[in-house]
């Protein structure tokens, strides 16, 4: 059971997986268009229990995402490891909601403790309630990883299923309006990194690997995973990260391939504030809060 | 005015053969993790220290910075300095001596002495004909310029070229050359069976007594040094063929050490800073010396460190009864053999430019939580393996107790550091 906004209780089924899913099938499915118009999303949600880490895989992860190889994993990590079960349930007969075609607008990620690579891990992956947006309709897929039953690290990943429709009003969110800034640095991202993100994160998604599925989707060239610029972003922090924080991005523009990009980092009292920029620093890729707690 | 440099205490990860559990790790993951566990004993998170100096043996060109990267990668304040400093095994010896010497002249008030090599991380490098080829096409101004460039690229050139294990003047490996100190010095199979044994059944007891609690913090799941043999045996190690010097060649992969993964690092600082933090003064960092031999000239390459012990006990005025515990580097078992034969040898002493014999003492000072043989030895680590292991056991004795450590190192080198507990 889980508390549904507006305070009643909706019950939820969780159906248990005996492995984590291989993405192939679930993204063949997740890629089929969705004649539907109103957005639909399963009630249930997915767990997988005992899933180890492949340390080889996840030295690999560190090395195309910046981060060192440390007993403790980054917590975009963790993300990757319950995104197969996000593909599961996007390829659901009950979603009409298509991975392939989402858009993923925003992320917020709250690592409760550290998590070793050698800790074994529950996997959960739900969805909570669509909601309308200009576009489309919004949905998030929460994903949640246990360790020894406790709750080390949640997640909630926002897509924009464009098109489609769902009931209720328009949120309308207010944004920090973002002012042109000088970069601090400048990231050179290879014409080959939407392939290597693809063997360590599994996804499939060939709109961040092929110039002609990019051109299918409207982008002149490939664009790299949001998530791997999330997890860069926040392993260009590395030091400063504490044991316990929350990290939010949202994904504003794509990233073509090959491609220079700019970021900046700024300390406030609430933490650090991480924006990645086109190469002068004029627009926004991706905005990214980390919240320290305790 | 010079102040006194202390140890502090030490920690490092477990190290593990080349290839084993750190295989995926890089030299830069492997120092991090060593100061990740060092930062979390001491408290150290988000402080800024006077200097870290570390190094790395094989190093991978994209490394020019390394410690000063693993700094940042740290919880170490970002106003953290740091060096890269190399003298092959002596490494991390060499950079605690830096330290050391910084904190005594009052230069730096803390600092971090450290150490790291991956042998599973060696860099391989481009044949110097391709490198020319590459270079040249860098520098092209034409397509047509480029392409003659790429033209002169010979099949031969593309073998990739790993580091050399060979002394680059004489063309032998360090075991061929011990080798032929092994035999020069008549050191026999049982004498380095009986080292080897010793250090593997030191080094257990060590870990089973909780000796390294306090030392070592585990890496990917490693929890204890995975080279370690404690169930071996002469009898078990004689069973093993030669390695080094031909057939009748005494010296084994057992009485060897076995190329390794690993990271350690020290903690220095000056007697007052450590007061004023209330933190642990296991022992002092009292005198260094260095030394080489004309190993192309035919002197034995690993007994470098021969003339530097003579030297600093000179100098100090010491003999070896001034000690209460030694460590000499097990770079291989007949190094330590003929060490402690040259020590005791009045010819080969006085042919160094000392006044006579270092002499002997009782071999059950001697690398008393074993060494490198059962521990490992990633190369730039293993100064700063020792060190903290050292001043540890020499608190224990209490106040005053001395310790010795000798490290050979390639090219005919050695580095002899004295350190007394506080």
């Amino acid at each position: 059971m889980r508390p549904k906004l507006g305070g009643c209780l909706i019950i939820v089924n969780t159906k248990t997986l005996e492995s984590v899913p291989g993405m192939g099938a679930g993204f063949a499915r997740a890629l089929i268009p969705s004649r539907a118009s109103q957005a639909r999303m399963p009630q249930h949600d997915l767990r997988v229990a005992d899933v180890k880490q492949d340390v080889g895989r996840l030295a690999d992860y560190c090395r195309v995402t910046g981060f060192t190889l440390r007993n403790h994993v980054p917590p975009t990590w963790l993300h990757v490891l319950t995104f197969p079960l996000q593909v599961h349930l996007l390829g659901d007969k009950d979603a009409s909601v298509r991975l392939a075609g989402a858009i993923h607008v925003s992320n917020t990620m709250t690592l409760h403790r550290p998590v070793s690579s050698q800790d074994v891990l529950e996997l959960g992956v739900g969805t909570t309630d669509l909601r309308p947006h200009r576009k489309g309709a919004l949905v998030d897929l929460t994903s949640r990883v246990r360790v020894d039953g406790e709750v080390a690290w949640e997640g909630v990943s926002t897509y924009l299923a464009q098109g489609m429709s769902t009931p209720g009003e328009v949120e309308e969110r207010e944004r920090t309006p973002f002012t042109p800034v000088t970069p601090q640095a400048r990231w050179r991202l290879s014409a080959s990194l939407g392939r290597e993100y693809r063997r360590v994160s599994g996804d499939p998604n060939p709109i961040h690997t092929s110039r002609i599925a990019a051109r299918g989707f409207g982008f002149p060239r490939p664009i790299i995973h949001g998530m791997w610029t999330h997890a860069r972003a926040l392993a260009a922090l590395e030091g400063q990260l504490t044991d316990s924080y929350t990290a939010q991005v949202d994904f504003l523009k794509p990233i073509f391939l090959p491609g220079t990009v700019g970021m900046v980092s700024q300390r406030n009292a609430e933490g650090i504030n991480v924006d990645v920029t086109d190469k002068r620093g004029e627009k926004a890729h991706l905005r990214m809060q980390v919240r320290p707690h305790g | 005015m010079t102040h006194n440099a202390v140890i502090v205490g030490g920690n490092r990860i477990p190290f593990t053969k080349a290839g084993g559990r750190y295989a995926d790790a890089s030299n830069h993951d492997l120092l991090t993790a060593a100061l990740d566990g060092l930062v979390a004993r001491f408290g150290l998170s988000g402080q800024r220290l006077g200097e870290v100096a570390g190094g790395a043996v094989l190093k991978h060109p994209r490394d020019f910075n390394l410690t000063r990267e693993a700094v940042l990668s740290s919880a170490l304040s970002p106003d953290t300095p740091a060096c890269d400093l190399q003298q092959a095994c002596g490494t991390s010896l060499e950079t605690t001596v830096y330290i050391a010497n910084k904190i005594a002249l009052g230069q730096i008030e803390s600092g971090i002495a450290c150490g790291v090599d991956s042998a599973s991380d060696a860099p391989i490098t481009v044949s110097d004909g391709l490198k020319k080829a590459l270079l040249k096409a860098s520098r092209a101004r034409s397509v047509g310029e480029r392409a003659k460039a790429f033209a002169a690229i010979r099949p031969r050139h593309l073998a990739p070229l790993a580091p050399g294990v060979a002394e680059p003047r004489t063309g032998l490996s360090m075991g061929e050359h011990q080798a032929l100190t092994t035999e020069a010095w008549g050191v026999t199979r049982e004498e380095q069976d009986e080292i080897a044994a010793a250090s593997h059944h030191n080094l257990a007891a060590a870990w089973d007594d909780g000796f390294f609690d306090d030392l070592v913090t585990p890496y990917l799941g490693v929890a204890r040094d995975t080279i370690l043999r404690p169930d071996t045996s002469v009898e078990k190690l004689a069973r093993l063929k030669p390695a080094f010097g031909g057939p009748e060649g005494t010296m084994t992969a057992g009485n060897s050490t076995a190329l390794s993964d690993g990271a350690a690092s020290v903690f220095l600082a000056s007697e007052s800073y450590a007061r004023e933090n209330k933190l642990p003064m296991l022992a002092r960092v009292v005198d260094a010396e260095v030394a080489a031999v004309d190993h192309p000239g035919g002197a034995d390459l690993l007994l470098g460190p021969v003339a530097a012990a003579g030297r600093l006990l000179e100098r100090q005025g010491l003999t070896l009864d001034d000690f209460a515990l030694i460590e000499i580097h097990e770079a291989f078992a007949s190094t330590v053999a003929a060490t402690l034969k040259a020590w005791n040898d009045e010819d080969f002493c006085r042919a160094r430019g000392l006044s006579g014999p270092i002499g002997t003492f009782d071999h059950s000072k001697l690398n008393v939580a074993g060494s490198s043989l059962a521990a490992g030895h990633p190369f730039a680590a293993t100064g700063a393996r020792i060190v903290p292991t050292l001043a540890k056991l020499l608190h224990a004795k209490g106040p005053g107790s001395r310790g010795l450590i000798s490290m050979c190192a390639a090219g005919g080198q050695g580095i002899v550091a004295i350190v007394e507990a506080v």
